[in-house]
């Protein structure tokens, strides 16, 4: 039989002191982050009226690729007075070369082609060039959506992890009730109501839900607010870097929230069902596991996204999310989520002390 | 190692698979190349030539590859008619074909693989149509869709997909997709509202759709009747006779018989004949005095087209005319369409591109399976996760092959994101097994509760994006624009958790054993 203790081996007493002494003050690490972000991210809203930038197919525009090696400083100072809102910029292929251009503009593609086929002294067709063009009302309600879907899913995915943790089957039902009213008062009313009621009504929902998970499945409130706390920071980091985001950005991040969970929900039943072995030697066996999941999947996208990376698609856009939410993951789920976690265990077990004496 | 009940279903699974992923008839049989498109117009047409049928080869030479097929028509270089004898699978067509039958046939090559890119890679166009001010009912939108696919299948195309779309607003689009390339005047077809009407003076006399009886579309009395110079190049005359019904020929007679002769020309009725097409008047027919008051059924209708050259203006003119019959065979839309999305993605990215994808995974693969490697340091181990992240993804191509879904840009998201969530699952079984404290059985029925917790999760995240709840109003996002990541994420999580996992579980359990 083969020695099987990698995944037990217990880190050195002292610092195992250490940090049962002082766990708690780790969480200034991720409060600080969170803080900041948030900040951030209210201060980008109040400049640009909006949590992101959006890209032509939120906002509604023409996006032109065209198969061409003009240099762009041309290409722009021939162009930029005809075409309104005009933005260039180049792909280029397997080798380096530029052999694309991309040009975005507000306008529609009947504005657009016939100025550009001027310039080029060459007719667009499908042989030398993709349009892509996405009205403005179109757009407008795809964002919204987009928005509701990914706020829907948090709010579902964590409601599972609450009727998988939480004790009880009335609590049970009355998170799947709550969640499920929740979904359609999204889907159907939030946006048919006055924006002040909607948004009176949405926080009373949070709030309810908020409570239920705190008062009653601590460990669900934990993961829940990680993935909230991971979405946050990167969706800053996104917005400092100045991505313009597509509807598929979007998706990346519900598909954060996926990955995000993953480890989370390791880390939580590892240390609920835990048995004989300290809380330490659970949390240390759940962050190698954790860390060669979170590991694999950053080297395999950074690996994918070299050679993906000259095509200019939208593939890039959610491999950079995800990478960057990946890595806010580490932070959150090995800061933040551990120390709830251990802090409420510890909490729970001197209250059941109490309760004894 | 012994071959347990859950490795079975797998290994099942993927045979079914790769036998859908793969089309083991055209790998064997598999000659030839398929016809895509026929234009309606054509003497290719008459001779029976359809879209699907396999043109194998064409005066004796092979035509297996879209290259070779080439090379066959490259007779038609010198521009002038030649003779060709088609075999197809099933047939023979031989006759003597103009030119331009390289545009009136559309071919593809047949793939081995059954495997449909979607209009992102392999370049194709997609159009979202909404009624201009004006909210679609569910019947208005089956009524545009059936006849939307009536004039695509008059106009000659057959091999495209119009399906309904909605959004959270209760908004209704249809959603038009023709995959590779598309007649250039698509935009027109689709959006004209088709209004077709034939008015003397003030009042009319017919409409298109239900006052035409006939409309004769090929044959001698229909085509290009001459051509002229203008100012801006050349322009063609085209013609083609219609027969009105009984009940429009009569309005007709009536309607005439009230108008005067012309003073200046008594051959004629002092009012033309005036067309107009979507409010546009687009020819003035003089109306010759024995129709005055007569009950006649058959009209001739006139129109042109323009073009630097001549063989432009021919090629318009052409075009004028099937859109014309095409509208006044279909009849007109009781609303103004607008197209709120249109992408015309050209074919150039997608080859290489999918090449692209293939290195990627294959990369991403070596480096996964080098951290496991590392971690774990069993090479049995990390053939065992390769070999379950690879079924994986079999199964997912299978079954989307299985149910012709087209995998377009974010279902390649999708599939990515599955194998990556598989590999976590994977860690999670193995370090779970390595634990000592707890029965081996019990340690993996933990792994497996584990996976569980993360799927239902990922689940009920991802449901929304795929529009089945929109009847609760719940996220039919972007008129099902991204229904494709959501849909092959959702395969390949279900697979992984009760396929493949399962199935690794098993195989871990004995390698612990052993």
């Amino acid at each position: 039989m083969e020695k099987i203790t990698t995944s037990s081996e217990v880190p050195k007493r002292g610092l195992n002191e250490t940090f049962n002494k002082h766990y708690k003050l780790i969480l200034i690490i991720p409060i600080i982050l969170l803080l900041s972000s948030i900040a951030y991210i209210s201060y980008f809203y109040s400049q640009n009226n909006d949590f992101i930038h959006r890209d032509l197919s939120l906002t509604g525009g023409t996006t032109i690729t065209v198969f061409s090696n003009v240099s762009l400083a041309e290409l722009e100072n021939a162009l930029s007075d005809k075409i309104p809102n005009m933005e260039v910029r180049y792909l280029s292929d397997s080798s380096g070369n530029q052999n694309q251009i991309v040009i975005m503009t507000s306008q529609k593609p009947e504005e657009v082609i016939p100025t550009l086929e001027n310039y080029f002294g060459f007719t667009l067709t499908e042989d030398n060039s993709s349009v892509e063009f996405t009205g403005s009302s179109l757009s407008e309600s795809f964002y919204k959506q987009l928005g509701i879907t990914v706020l829907i899913a948090f709010f579902w995915m964590a409601a599972v992890v609450f009727v998988i943790f939480a004790k009880k089957w009335r609590l049970k039902f009355l998170a799947i009730a709550i969640n499920l009213l929740f979904g359609i008062f999204l889907g159907k009313m939030f946006f048919s109501f006055e924006i002040v009621i909607s948004l009176i009504i949405l926080l009373v929902f949070i709030a309810a839900i908020v409570f239920l998970y705190i008062k009653y499945s601590m460990p669900s409130f934990a993961v829940m607010f990680c993935a909230f706390a991971d979405i946050i920071m990167t969706l800053a980091v996104v917005d400092l870097i100045g991505m313009k985001i597509a509807g598929a950005g979007i998706v990346a991040f519900l598909m954060l929230i996926g990955y995000s969970v993953d480890t989370d929900i390791l880390l939580t039943t590892r240390i609920l069902t835990r048995k004989e072995n300290s809380i330490n030697k659970e949390i240390f066996g759940a962050f190698k596991t954790g860390m060669t999941m979170t590991l694999t999947a950053i080297s395999a996208l950074a690996v994918a996204l070299i050679f993906v990376r000259p095509f200019g698609t939208v593939l890039n856009q959610m491999f950079d999310i995800i990478l960057i939410g990946l890595f806010f993951d580490i932070i959150n789920t090995w800061l933040t989520n551990t120390v709830l976690l251990k802090w409420f265990i510890e909490s729970k077990e001197k209250h059941n002390e109490e309760v004894r004496l | 190692m012994k071959i347990t009940l859950r490795m079975w279903i797998l290994i099942i699974l993927l045979v079914v698979s790769i036998l859908s992923i793969f089309s083991f008839s055209t790998m064997f049989s598999g000659q030839g190349v398929v016809v895509k498109f026929v234009e309606k117009n054509s003497s290719i047409f008459e001779n029976n030539l359809r879209q699907g049928m396999i043109i194998t080869s064409i005066n004796g030479n092979v035509t297996n590859t879209l290259a070779e097929y080439n090379s066959a028509l490259s007779i038609f270089n010198d521009n002038s008619s030649h003779r060709l004898d088609i075999r197809t699978s099933t047939t023979q067509i031989v006759g003597i074909f103009e030119p331009n039958f390289r545009n009136q046939v559309l071919v593809s090559e047949r793939s081995i693989i059954n495997i449909k890119t979607g209009l992102d890679i392999q370049g194709g166009s997609r159009a979202l149509i909404a009624a201009k001010d004006h909210k679609l009912t569910d019947s208005e939108l089956n009524d545009l869709i059936a006849l939307s696919q009536q004039r695509f299948n008059v106009f000659g195309l057959t091999d495209l997909s119009i399906r309904k779309a909605s959004d959270m607003s209760g908004n209704n689009y249809m959603m038009i997709e023709i995959a590779g390339s598309s007649p250039k005047d698509l935009e027109n077809l689709i959006l004209q509202q088709g209004k077709f009407e034939g008015k003397l003076g003030n009042t009319t006399v017919f409409v298109g759709g239900v006052d035409i009886a006939h409309v004769e579309r090929t044959g001698q009395s229909a085509g290009i009747i001459g051509c002229s110079a203008v100012s801006t190049g050349e322009s063609c005359q085209f013609t083609f006779p219609i027969s009105l019904t009984e009940e429009a020929a009569k309005r007709h007679a009536d309607i005439t018989s009230q108008i005067p002769l012309s003073t200046e020309n008594p051959e004629y009725l002092s009012e033309k004949l005036d067309l107009y097409v979507d409010g546009v008047l687009m020819d003035s027919l003089f109306v010759s005095k024995d129709l005055k008051g007569k009950v006649t059924t058959q009209i001739s209708i006139q129109g042109a087209g323009t073009g630097a050259t001549r063989q432009d203006a021919i090629t318009d003119a052409q075009a004028n005319m099937k859109n014309l019959q095409t509208i006044l065979i279909t009849g007109s839309l009781p609303y103004k369409l607008e197209i709120v999305k249109l992408d015309t993605i050209s074919p150039l990215l997608g080859k290489t591109f999918v090449k692209a994808i293939m290195i990627a995974g294959f990369f991403a693969i070596i480096a996964v399976s080098l951290i496991i490697l590392a971690r774990y340091r069993k090479i049995k181990i990390s053939l065992a996760l390769l070999v379950t992240s690879f079924s994986e993804l079999i199964l997912i191509l299978g079954f989307a092959a299985l149910i012709r879904w087209n995998l377009d840009l974010p279902s390649i998201a999708g599939i990515i994101a599955t194998i990556g969530t598989g590999v976590d699952s994977q860690i999670v079984i193995l370090d779970e097994s390595r634990f000592k404290i707890a029965s081996l059985k019990e340690r993996i029925k933990k792994a497996l509760f584990i996976i569980f917790t993360s799927f239902a999760t990922a689940f009920v995240s991802l449901v929304p994006l795929t529009g089945a709840l929109s009847i609760f109003g719940i996220g039919a996002a972007g008129a099902g624009l991204l229904k494709g990541f959501a849909v092959t994420t959702l395969i390949g999580i279900s697979a992984g958790v009760f396929i493949t996992r399962p199935a690794f579980a098993d195989m871990i359990k004995q390698f612990s054993e052993e």
